[in-house]
């Protein structure tokens, strides 16, 4: 088991500071990171995503817990002695160094011969497409440049784990879409484990095999793209991650009873309340909006704002909650639907899902 | 660069600005320096002051002796030992003060803005104050009935008072306290702009901590050093009061030694031309230094 795992965290906790003023940064995390697949850490600001970044760094060491890598215990190894390179926010590029020397500077210092160091070097340069830069000090470098400079750096002693802290955030939104795709083909050619923290999830839901949502220092769920969309573990996961409609209502087996409305039928997560008050929640683009009668859940459109290719209506139910409906916009342009018009709305069974939490 | 006629008016002006300046720095600059080296060129008077007369024998007598009764030459020894007194000493103070200035501007410029301003504000505090005072002040400490001493005998360390007062290490330690906050201000500069960030980079990229000072802070805060080192070296090679107090009549300087010859020595001249040779050591020390400092910043690979 152990040598299918890059990364292990067990029961990880970060507390900084004492006494009254101590903040718990990390609240026992404990996770599996496999071999050679791009993970992301994804949650708000002060989440802990980066105190468990830096756990597995080394610039932290846990208060209770361990981390290991390949299976071993690296919990206070320092971090140069750890097999595992980081990608910083601002870079951290040495301004004294050129491109080429700060590729090299992590094999230097580790001591290899000059000959392999310059094989690296090159062929790092060749990786991030920087040949023509070799030469230059990071000063006179874009952002963009800058960014696979560090990249080539942290992968060319050819870590056992790569670790990225939110190293795409200084960019602008046209780069960072280029990098995104650049950085998925870096992982795929190298094969290097990485670990990537963000709090933008849709770069985690297009980058990552994997990821783990974090909130408050603990880690909600860890899963696919589509299982962390399609089945949220738990309310903050399902409004972090895409935006959800959420209803309450009473479970009875695999039907929801809204009030004294309709009876849906839901699909429960794991740990939902079997029966009784409970919150499920739906995305706004499986609603259907169904003009005209037939079947489905009454409801009185508020408003629809048209957003180019989407078209979002906000309807109330009968018993007032409203539900935000995505849909893709008809070739006139107009959904046709009026503040005030009695509509219909279906969905596909299993869109509805069961929160784990008593309403 | 370009020839945009409207910035090209503007850079005159700029100049013009400056010209009163730029006037007084041509004239208070080269004047006394064309004065010494005319004068240096001139036979001595005999109550001071020079005659006009065109002679070699100032600086003739920079390096060497003759003898006043057969007039048979040899090195001036003691000149020579007061040059080398000069440079080793300035030397001396100037690496101490690197190596206790560069902890101190270290920790300076890690403390949170309100701490780094009072402790910027110690630094300054000494200046407040003469610098003759200031070395009268060293004087009481270390002789032989100073502070020190007397402290040093009262808990039985020893039984009678080290000699420190008169020695060159006297100049020495009065020079370094002197020149230090010199050293400090611009090293606490060059690190207060130093990203910190680059000490994670350095480290996570298995780099020692003693590797991190050699490959990473050194040459980022180098400007900082370079200027520290010439801050402190140019004025502690041409000191004059520290070495007179703390240094006695007899560990002179070359500041000692030139004053010695406009004054006491009635020798104007050679007094002229030695104030020429430190101009000269200066330079050469500063040219090799600069280039050796910024020479060293060549890739290793």
């Amino acid at each position: 088991m152990s040598d299918e795992n890059a990364v292990e965290a067990r029961a990880a906790r970060k507390i900084y500071g004492q006494g009254a003023g101590a903040v718990t940064a990390l609240d026992g995390v404990s996770l599996l990171i496999r071999k050679g697949e791009f993970f992301t850490l994804l949650g708000p600001s002060g989440c802990g995503k980066t105190t468990l970044l830096k756990l597995i760094a080394g610039f932290e060491s846990p208060t209770e817990g361990q981390i290991l890598l390949d299976g071993t215990d690296i919990t206070y190894d320092p971090p140069n002695r750890r097999p595992v390179n980081t990608v910083f926010q601002s870079y951290a590029l040495f301004p004294h160094l050129t491109v080429a020397d700060n590729i090299g500077f992590g094999l230097r210092m580790q001591g290899r011969p000059k000959r392999e160091v310059a094989d690296t070097v090159a062929r790092m340069l060749a990786l991030v497409r920087l040949e023509a830069m070799a030469d230059r000090k990071p000063g006179q470098l874009s952002g963009g440049q800058q960014q696979r400079v560090a990249l080539a750096r942290a992968l060319a002693p050819s870590p056992k784990v790569l670790l990225l802290d939110e190293p795409l955030s200084a960019l602008d939104l046209q780069l960072r879409k280029e990098m995104q795709v650049e950085l998925k083909r870096l992982q795929v050619e190298t094969g290097i484990t990485f670990v990537f923290v963000t709090h933008d999830q849709e770069e985690a839901l297009t980058m990552s095999d994997r990821i783990g949502v974090m909130q408050a220092g603990r880690l909600l769920q860890v899963g696919d793209p589509r299982a962390i969309y399609t089945r949220p573990a738990n309310r903050f996961v399902a409004s972090f991650i895409g935006e959800s409609n959420f209803l309450t209502g009473t479970r009875d087996g695999d039907t929801l009873a809204l009030g004294a409305g309709p009876r849906l039928t839901a699909t429960a997560m794991d740990g939902a309340p079997a029966s009784g008050p409970v919150t499920a929640a739906i995305r706004p683009e499986q609603v259907r909006i169904v003009q005209g009668g037939g079947e489905g859940i009454p409801a009185t459109v508020v408003r629809s704002v048209y957003f180019g290719t989407d078209t979002h209506a906000v309807v109330a139910l009968t018993d007032g909650t409203e539900i935000t409906v995505r849909m893709q916009s008809p070739a006139s342009g107009d959904a046709g639907l009026a503040p005030g018009q009695e509509v219909r709305l279906t969905f596909e069974p299993g869109a509805l899902i069961v929160l784990p939490e008593v309403a | 660069m370009s020839g945009d006629p409207q910035q090209a008016a503007a850079a005159r002006r700029g100049w013009l600005l400056s010209a009163p300046a730029l006037l007084l720095l041509a004239v208070g600059a080269t004047g006394p320096l064309a004065i010494m080296l005319v004068y240096s060129f001139l036979e001595p008077g005999d109550y001071g002051n020079v005659e006009w007369a065109l002679s070699f024998e100032a600086w003739f007598n920079v390096i060497l002796n003759r003898d006043i009764f057969d007039g048979t030459l040899s090195f001036a020894d003691a000149h020579l030992s007061i040059f080398w007194r000069s440079a080793k000493l300035a030397l001396l103070t100037t690496l101490f003060a690197f190596v206790v200035g560069f902890p101190t501007a270290w920790f300076i410029a890690t403390r949170n803005a309100g701490a780094r301003t009072a402790l910027l504000f110690l630094i300054t505090i000494p200046f407040w104050t003469n610098l003759l005072i200031r070395t009268f002040a060293i004087n009481q400490i270390i002789r032989n009935e100073g502070f020190l001493n007397t402290f040093l005998l009262w808990i039985g360390a020893i039984d009678q008072p080290i000699v420190m007062l008169y020695t060159d290490f006297a100049v020495f330690l009065g020079m370094t306290y002197v020149y230090l906050p010199l050293m400090v201000l611009p090293l606490f500069a060059a690190i207060d702009r130093f990203d910190m960030a680059l000490l994670q980079a350095g480290y996570d990229l298995y780099a020692s901590r003693w590797q991190i000072l050699r490959h990473v802070i050194v040459p980022v805060v180098k400007p900082g050093i370079i200027a520290g080192s010439i801050l402190v070296f140019i004025p502690a090679l041409g000191a004059y009061v520290t070495p007179r107090i703390l240094g006695g009549g007899r560990n002179m300087m070359i500041g000692n030694f030139i004053e010695l010859q406009f004054g006491q020595g009635r020798n104007w001249p050679l007094g002229a031309a030695l104030s020429v040779v430190l101009l000269v050591l200066v330079s050469a020390a500063l040219i090799v230094y600069t280039r050796f400092a910024t020479g060293g910043d060549k890739p290793h690979g």
